[in-house]
Protein backbone atom coordinates (compact mmCIF):
# COMPACT_ATOMS: atom_id res chain seq x y z
CA UNK A 1 0.00 0.00 0.00
CA UNK A 2 2.78 2.33 1.02
CA UNK A 3 4.80 1.33 -2.06
CA UNK A 4 1.81 1.94 -4.31
CA UNK A 5 1.38 5.38 -2.79
CA UNK A 6 5.04 6.16 -3.40
CA UNK A 7 4.74 5.00 -7.01
CA UNK A 8 1.65 7.13 -7.48
CA UNK A 9 3.49 10.18 -6.15
CA UNK A 10 6.48 9.44 -8.36
CA UNK A 11 4.23 9.11 -11.39
CA UNK A 12 2.62 12.45 -10.57
CA UNK A 13 5.98 14.11 -10.22
CA UNK A 14 7.41 12.66 -13.43
CA UNK A 15 4.57 14.07 -15.50
CA UNK A 16 4.12 17.55 -14.05
CA UNK A 17 4.32 19.53 -17.25
CA UNK A 18 3.70 16.66 -19.65
CA UNK A 19 0.01 17.23 -18.99
CA UNK A 20 0.35 20.96 -19.44
CA UNK A 21 -2.26 22.88 -21.36
CA UNK A 22 -1.56 25.52 -23.94
CA UNK A 23 -5.08 26.28 -25.07
CA UNK A 24 -7.36 28.53 -23.02
CA UNK A 25 -10.15 26.09 -23.83
CA UNK A 26 -8.65 23.75 -21.20
CA UNK A 27 -9.82 26.12 -18.45
CA UNK A 28 -13.04 27.57 -17.06
CA UNK A 29 -11.74 31.06 -17.92
CA UNK A 30 -14.74 32.95 -16.54
CA UNK A 31 -14.42 31.26 -13.15
CA UNK A 32 -11.71 32.34 -10.70
CA UNK A 33 -10.61 30.53 -7.55
CA UNK A 34 -7.88 31.54 -5.11
CA UNK A 35 -5.05 29.37 -3.78
CA UNK A 36 -2.22 30.25 -1.42
CA UNK A 37 1.01 28.34 -1.11
CA UNK A 38 4.77 28.20 -1.38
CA UNK A 39 6.57 28.55 -4.72
CA UNK A 40 8.30 25.26 -5.52
CA UNK A 41 9.33 26.23 -9.06
CA UNK A 42 8.98 29.27 -11.31
CA UNK A 43 9.63 28.67 -14.98
CA UNK A 44 10.01 31.70 -17.26
CA UNK A 45 9.29 30.15 -20.64
CA UNK A 46 7.27 30.46 -23.80
CA UNK A 47 4.51 30.16 -24.69
CA UNK A 48 3.59 30.25 -20.98
CA UNK A 49 5.30 30.87 -17.69
CA UNK A 50 4.74 28.24 -14.99
CA UNK A 51 4.41 28.32 -11.23
CA UNK A 52 4.47 25.09 -9.28
CA UNK A 53 2.82 26.01 -6.00
CA UNK A 54 2.77 23.72 -2.96
CA UNK A 55 -0.61 24.19 -1.32
CA UNK A 56 -1.88 22.83 1.98
CA UNK A 57 -5.20 21.16 1.14
CA UNK A 58 -6.55 21.64 4.68
CA UNK A 59 -6.54 17.87 5.31
CA UNK A 60 -2.91 17.63 6.22
CA UNK A 61 -1.75 17.00 2.65
CA UNK A 62 0.47 19.09 0.44
CA UNK A 63 -0.66 19.38 -3.17
CA UNK A 64 1.52 20.73 -5.97
CA UNK A 65 -0.56 23.00 -8.21
CA UNK A 66 0.76 23.52 -11.74
CA UNK A 67 -0.33 26.95 -12.78
CA UNK A 68 0.37 28.63 -16.10
CA UNK A 69 0.45 32.28 -17.04
CA UNK A 70 0.67 34.36 -20.19
CA UNK A 71 3.92 34.54 -22.20
CA UNK A 72 7.04 36.37 -20.91
CA UNK A 73 6.59 39.19 -23.46
CA UNK A 74 3.25 40.50 -22.22
CA UNK A 75 4.05 39.71 -18.58
CA UNK A 76 7.31 41.73 -18.87
CA UNK A 77 5.20 44.71 -19.83
CA UNK A 78 2.94 44.01 -16.82
CA UNK A 79 5.90 44.22 -14.41
CA UNK A 80 7.06 40.59 -14.24
CA UNK A 81 10.73 39.55 -14.58
CA UNK A 82 12.41 36.13 -14.80
CA UNK A 83 13.19 36.40 -11.07
CA UNK A 84 9.98 38.04 -9.86
CA UNK A 85 9.06 34.89 -7.91
CA UNK A 86 11.55 33.12 -5.67
CA UNK A 87 11.47 29.46 -4.67
CA UNK A 88 10.23 29.28 -1.08
CA UNK A 89 8.20 32.48 -1.05
CA UNK A 90 4.51 32.45 -0.20
CA UNK A 91 2.10 33.83 -2.79
CA UNK A 92 -1.64 33.95 -3.42
CA UNK A 93 -2.79 33.10 -6.94
CA UNK A 94 -6.17 33.89 -8.46
CA UNK A 95 -6.65 31.38 -11.26
CA UNK A 96 -9.16 29.74 -13.55
CA UNK A 97 -9.37 26.02 -12.80
CA UNK A 98 -8.80 23.33 -15.42
CA UNK A 99 -11.81 21.57 -16.90
CA UNK A 100 -10.22 18.19 -16.21
CA UNK A 101 -10.30 18.81 -12.42
CA UNK A 102 -6.52 18.47 -12.13
CA UNK A 103 -4.63 20.69 -9.69
CA UNK A 104 -3.81 23.20 -12.42
CA UNK A 105 -5.06 26.51 -13.71
CA UNK A 106 -4.61 29.68 -15.73
CA UNK A 107 -3.31 32.72 -13.84
CA UNK A 108 -5.57 35.76 -13.43
CA UNK A 109 -3.11 37.44 -11.05
CA UNK A 110 -0.46 36.69 -8.42
CA UNK A 111 -0.27 38.55 -5.10
CA UNK A 112 2.95 38.53 -3.10
CA UNK A 113 3.04 38.58 0.71
CA UNK A 114 3.95 42.31 0.72
CA UNK A 115 0.79 43.05 -1.26
CA UNK A 116 2.48 43.51 -4.65
CA UNK A 117 0.08 42.47 -7.38
CA UNK A 118 1.41 40.87 -10.55
CA UNK A 119 -1.35 41.35 -13.11
CA UNK A 120 -1.72 39.15 -16.20
CA UNK A 121 -1.66 42.11 -18.62
CA UNK A 122 -0.20 45.61 -18.73
CA UNK A 123 -2.52 48.61 -18.25
CA UNK A 124 -4.78 49.11 -21.28
CA UNK A 125 -3.45 51.16 -24.18
CA UNK A 126 -5.37 54.41 -24.42
CA UNK B 1 11.60 90.63 -55.55
CA UNK B 2 9.42 89.33 -58.30
CA UNK B 3 11.91 86.57 -59.05
CA UNK B 4 12.01 85.59 -55.37
CA UNK B 5 8.23 85.33 -55.23
CA UNK B 6 8.19 83.13 -58.32
CA UNK B 7 10.93 80.92 -56.85
CA UNK B 8 9.06 80.60 -53.56
CA UNK B 9 5.93 79.69 -55.42
CA UNK B 10 7.78 77.01 -57.39
CA UNK B 11 9.31 75.59 -54.20
CA UNK B 12 5.89 75.42 -52.53
CA UNK B 13 4.55 73.62 -55.59
CA UNK B 14 7.36 71.06 -55.50
CA UNK B 15 6.81 70.51 -51.77
CA UNK B 16 3.09 69.98 -52.32
CA UNK B 17 3.78 67.47 -55.10
CA UNK B 18 6.27 65.67 -52.86
CA UNK B 19 3.74 65.50 -50.02
CA UNK B 20 1.19 64.03 -52.40
CA UNK B 21 3.53 61.35 -53.67
CA UNK B 22 5.14 60.39 -50.35
CA UNK B 23 2.98 57.95 -48.42
CA UNK B 24 2.85 58.10 -44.61
CA UNK B 25 5.32 55.93 -42.68
CA UNK B 26 3.57 53.33 -40.49
CA UNK B 27 6.84 51.89 -39.13
CA UNK B 28 6.97 51.22 -35.40
CA UNK B 29 5.80 49.01 -32.55
CA UNK B 30 2.09 49.11 -31.74
CA UNK B 31 -0.33 47.63 -29.22
CA UNK B 32 -4.03 47.07 -29.90
CA UNK B 33 -6.49 49.34 -28.12
CA UNK B 34 -8.73 46.45 -27.12
CA UNK B 35 -6.58 43.31 -27.27
CA UNK B 36 -8.83 40.93 -25.41
CA UNK B 37 -12.22 41.88 -26.83
CA UNK B 38 -15.04 42.28 -24.38
CA UNK B 39 -12.98 40.76 -21.62
CA UNK B 40 -11.37 43.27 -19.24
CA UNK B 41 -7.89 42.01 -18.47
CA UNK B 42 -6.64 42.01 -14.90
CA UNK B 43 -4.49 45.10 -14.65
CA UNK B 44 -3.13 47.08 -11.76
CA UNK B 45 -5.46 49.97 -10.99
CA UNK B 46 -3.79 53.35 -10.52
CA UNK B 47 -5.66 54.08 -7.27
CA UNK B 48 -6.84 51.83 -4.45
CA UNK B 49 -6.84 48.06 -4.31
CA UNK B 50 -7.87 46.54 -7.63
CA UNK B 51 -10.99 44.39 -7.61
CA UNK B 52 -10.59 40.63 -7.49
CA UNK B 53 -10.51 39.28 -11.07
CA UNK B 54 -13.55 37.43 -12.32
CA UNK B 55 -11.86 35.89 -15.38
CA UNK B 56 -8.40 34.95 -16.59
CA UNK B 57 -9.01 35.22 -20.34
CA UNK B 58 -11.85 35.86 -22.76
CA UNK B 59 -14.35 33.02 -23.02
CA UNK B 60 -13.44 31.35 -26.29
CA UNK B 61 -15.12 27.96 -26.39
CA UNK B 62 -18.41 28.99 -28.00
CA UNK B 63 -20.45 27.88 -24.98
CA UNK B 64 -22.55 31.06 -25.23
CA UNK B 65 -23.21 30.60 -28.94
CA UNK B 66 -22.44 33.11 -31.67
CA UNK B 67 -23.14 36.85 -31.53
CA UNK B 68 -24.61 38.96 -34.40
CA UNK B 69 -21.32 40.84 -34.86
CA UNK B 70 -19.46 37.65 -35.72
CA UNK B 71 -19.17 36.44 -39.34
CA UNK B 72 -22.45 35.07 -40.70
CA UNK B 73 -21.77 31.45 -41.66
CA UNK B 74 -23.40 29.23 -44.26
CA UNK B 75 -25.01 26.05 -42.83
CA UNK B 76 -21.98 23.94 -43.84
CA UNK B 77 -19.50 26.20 -42.03
CA UNK B 78 -21.80 26.76 -39.04
CA UNK B 79 -21.78 22.98 -38.60
CA UNK B 80 -17.96 23.07 -38.71
CA UNK B 81 -17.94 25.80 -36.07
CA UNK B 82 -20.26 23.74 -33.87
CA UNK B 83 -17.99 20.71 -34.18
CA UNK B 84 -14.97 22.79 -33.12
CA UNK B 85 -16.96 24.42 -30.31
CA UNK B 86 -17.83 20.99 -28.85
CA UNK B 87 -14.14 20.05 -28.65
CA UNK B 88 -13.27 23.37 -27.00
CA UNK B 89 -16.08 23.14 -24.47
CA UNK B 90 -14.71 19.69 -23.61
CA UNK B 91 -11.33 21.34 -23.01
CA UNK B 92 -9.55 19.92 -26.07
CA UNK B 93 -6.88 21.94 -27.94
CA UNK B 94 -7.48 19.80 -31.08
CA UNK B 95 -8.36 22.74 -33.36
CA UNK B 96 -6.29 25.39 -31.57
CA UNK B 97 -3.51 26.14 -34.06
CA UNK B 98 -1.78 28.83 -32.03
CA UNK B 99 -1.61 26.46 -29.03
CA UNK B 100 0.42 24.20 -31.35
CA UNK B 101 2.75 27.15 -32.04
CA UNK B 102 1.41 27.62 -35.58
CA UNK B 103 0.75 31.13 -36.95
CA UNK B 104 -2.74 32.53 -36.34
CA UNK B 105 -3.08 33.32 -40.06
CA UNK B 106 -4.92 36.15 -41.79
CA UNK B 107 -7.03 37.98 -40.80
CA UNK B 108 -6.96 36.67 -37.20
CA UNK B 109 -3.31 37.68 -36.81
CA UNK B 110 -4.25 41.36 -37.17
CA UNK B 111 -5.81 41.18 -33.67
CA UNK B 112 -2.15 41.45 -32.55
CA UNK B 113 -3.09 40.81 -28.91
CA UNK B 114 0.56 40.72 -27.78
CA UNK B 115 1.81 43.60 -29.93
CA UNK B 116 2.79 44.32 -33.52
CA UNK B 117 5.84 45.69 -35.29
CA UNK B 118 5.47 47.39 -38.68
CA UNK B 119 8.47 47.69 -40.98
CA UNK B 120 7.97 49.75 -44.13
CA UNK B 121 9.94 50.72 -47.19
CA UNK B 122 8.95 51.84 -50.67
CA UNK B 123 8.35 48.34 -52.07
CA UNK B 124 7.18 46.35 -49.07
CA UNK B 125 5.48 46.67 -45.69
CA UNK B 126 5.95 43.88 -43.16
CA UNK B 127 3.68 43.20 -40.19
CA UNK B 128 5.13 41.17 -37.33
CA UNK B 129 3.06 39.72 -34.49
CA UNK B 130 4.69 38.98 -31.14
CA UNK B 131 2.19 36.12 -30.73
CA UNK B 132 3.93 33.07 -32.22
CA UNK B 133 6.43 35.33 -34.06
CA UNK B 134 3.99 35.44 -37.00
CA UNK B 135 4.83 37.59 -40.01
CA UNK B 136 3.20 38.87 -43.19
CA UNK B 137 4.58 40.82 -46.11
CA UNK B 138 2.57 43.24 -48.21
CA UNK B 139 4.14 43.93 -51.61
CA UNK B 140 3.82 47.53 -52.77
CA UNK B 141 5.70 47.27 -56.08
CA UNK B 142 2.75 46.16 -58.16
CA UNK B 143 3.62 42.47 -58.35
CA UNK B 144 0.93 39.81 -58.58
CA UNK B 145 1.01 36.24 -57.23
CA UNK B 146 2.28 33.60 -59.64
CA UNK B 147 0.24 30.45 -60.28
CA UNK B 148 2.79 28.63 -58.13
CA UNK B 149 1.94 30.93 -55.20
CA UNK B 150 -1.81 30.58 -55.79
CA UNK B 151 -1.44 26.78 -55.75
CA UNK B 152 0.48 26.93 -52.48
CA UNK B 153 -1.69 28.67 -49.87
CA UNK B 154 -0.11 29.88 -46.62
CA UNK B 155 -1.19 31.11 -43.18
CA UNK B 156 -0.50 34.77 -43.92
CA UNK B 157 -1.46 34.46 -47.59
CA UNK B 158 -0.14 36.67 -50.39
CA UNK B 159 -0.74 40.40 -49.91
CA UNK B 160 -0.65 43.14 -52.56
CA UNK B 161 -0.92 46.76 -51.50
CA UNK B 162 -1.15 50.18 -53.05
CA UNK B 163 -1.62 53.70 -51.74
CA UNK B 164 -4.84 55.65 -52.22
CA UNK B 165 -3.78 59.00 -50.80
CA UNK B 166 -2.75 58.33 -47.19
CA UNK B 167 -4.57 54.99 -47.04
CA UNK B 168 -2.85 51.68 -47.73
CA UNK B 169 -5.24 49.37 -49.59
CA UNK B 170 -4.36 45.67 -49.33
CA UNK B 171 -5.78 42.56 -50.97
CA UNK B 172 -4.78 39.16 -49.53
CA UNK B 173 -5.30 35.83 -51.34
CA UNK B 174 -3.84 32.28 -51.32
CA UNK B 175 -4.87 31.53 -47.73
CA UNK B 176 -4.93 28.08 -46.11
CA UNK B 177 -8.39 26.84 -45.18
CA UNK B 178 -7.49 25.46 -41.72
CA UNK B 179 -7.06 28.83 -40.00
CA UNK B 180 -9.77 31.01 -38.47
CA UNK B 181 -11.24 34.37 -39.46
CA UNK B 182 -11.39 35.37 -35.80
CA UNK B 183 -11.84 33.29 -32.65
CA UNK B 184 -12.40 29.89 -34.20
CA UNK B 185 -14.71 30.90 -37.05
CA UNK B 186 -13.74 28.68 -40.01
CA UNK B 187 -13.42 29.71 -43.66
CA UNK B 188 -12.81 28.12 -47.06
CA UNK B 189 -9.89 28.34 -49.49
CA UNK B 190 -11.90 30.97 -51.39
CA UNK B 191 -11.54 33.60 -48.67
CA UNK B 192 -10.05 36.96 -49.61
CA UNK B 193 -9.19 39.73 -47.17
CA UNK B 194 -9.44 43.40 -48.08
CA UNK B 195 -7.92 46.04 -45.82
CA UNK B 196 -7.78 49.82 -45.66
CA UNK B 197 -5.00 50.91 -43.28
CA UNK B 198 -4.41 54.53 -42.28
CA UNK B 199 -3.23 56.77 -39.47
CA UNK B 200 -6.24 58.35 -37.75
CA UNK B 201 -3.82 60.72 -36.03
CA UNK B 202 -0.07 60.52 -35.40
CA UNK B 203 0.60 57.22 -33.58
CA UNK B 204 -2.94 55.83 -33.96
CA UNK B 205 -3.22 53.24 -36.74
CA UNK B 206 -6.50 51.83 -38.00
CA UNK B 207 -7.07 48.68 -40.07
CA UNK B 208 -10.56 48.31 -41.58
CA UNK B 209 -10.83 44.66 -42.59
CA UNK B 210 -13.41 43.16 -44.95
CA UNK B 211 -13.54 39.39 -45.38
CA UNK B 212 -15.32 37.75 -48.29
CA UNK B 213 -15.81 34.02 -48.72
CA UNK B 214 -18.55 32.76 -51.07
CA UNK B 215 -18.45 29.26 -49.57
CA UNK B 216 -18.28 30.01 -45.85
CA UNK B 217 -19.98 33.40 -45.42
CA UNK B 218 -23.53 34.44 -46.28
CA UNK B 219 -22.30 38.05 -46.56
CA UNK B 220 -18.96 39.82 -46.32
CA UNK B 221 -17.77 40.52 -42.78
CA UNK B 222 -16.20 43.73 -41.56
CA UNK B 223 -14.16 44.51 -38.49
CA UNK B 224 -11.96 47.42 -37.39
CA UNK B 225 -8.71 47.09 -35.45
CA UNK B 226 -7.01 50.10 -33.88
CA UNK B 227 -3.44 50.20 -32.59
CA UNK B 228 -1.52 52.76 -30.51
CA UNK B 229 2.16 53.31 -31.26
CA UNK B 230 4.49 52.40 -28.39
CA UNK B 231 6.81 55.00 -26.93
CA UNK B 232 10.51 54.73 -26.24
CA UNK B 233 10.08 56.77 -23.05
CA UNK B 234 7.81 54.12 -21.53
CA UNK B 235 10.18 51.38 -22.66
CA UNK B 236 7.43 49.54 -24.51
CA UNK B 237 8.77 49.88 -28.05
CA UNK B 238 10.69 46.60 -28.05
CA UNK B 239 8.76 43.39 -28.60
CA UNK B 240 10.09 40.21 -26.99
CA UNK B 241 11.11 37.01 -28.76
CA UNK B 242 8.31 34.45 -28.52
CA UNK B 243 10.06 31.13 -29.32
CA UNK B 244 6.84 29.15 -28.90
CA UNK B 245 8.49 25.77 -29.56
CA UNK B 246 10.28 26.14 -26.21
CA UNK B 247 7.14 24.76 -24.61
CA UNK B 248 6.04 22.30 -27.31
CA UNK B 249 7.21 19.28 -25.33
CA UNK B 250 4.83 20.37 -22.62
CA UNK B 251 1.79 20.54 -24.89
CA UNK B 252 -0.96 18.08 -24.18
Amino acid sequence: MKVAAIFACAALWLTPLAEAHHSNSAFYVTKVITIKGVVKEFKWSNPHVWVILTVDDGKGNKVDWKVEGRPPGILSRAGWTPKVLQVGETVTIDLSPAKDDSASGLIARVTKEDGTILANAPPPTE
Amino acid sequence: MKVNTILLGMLAGVAALHAQSTPPDFSGVYYPLNPFGRFAATTSAPKGPPPRPTASAPLSDGSRGRTPDEPSLTPEYLAKWQTISKTRIAGSPEYDLTAKCLPPGMPAMMSMAYGMEVMQNKDKITFFSELNDALRRVYLDGRKPSQKVLDDPTYAGYSMGHWEGDTLVVETVALRDNTFIEGFTPHSDQMTVHERIRLLEPGLLEDRITVTDPKALTKSWETVKTYRKASREKGTDELREFACAEGLGEAK
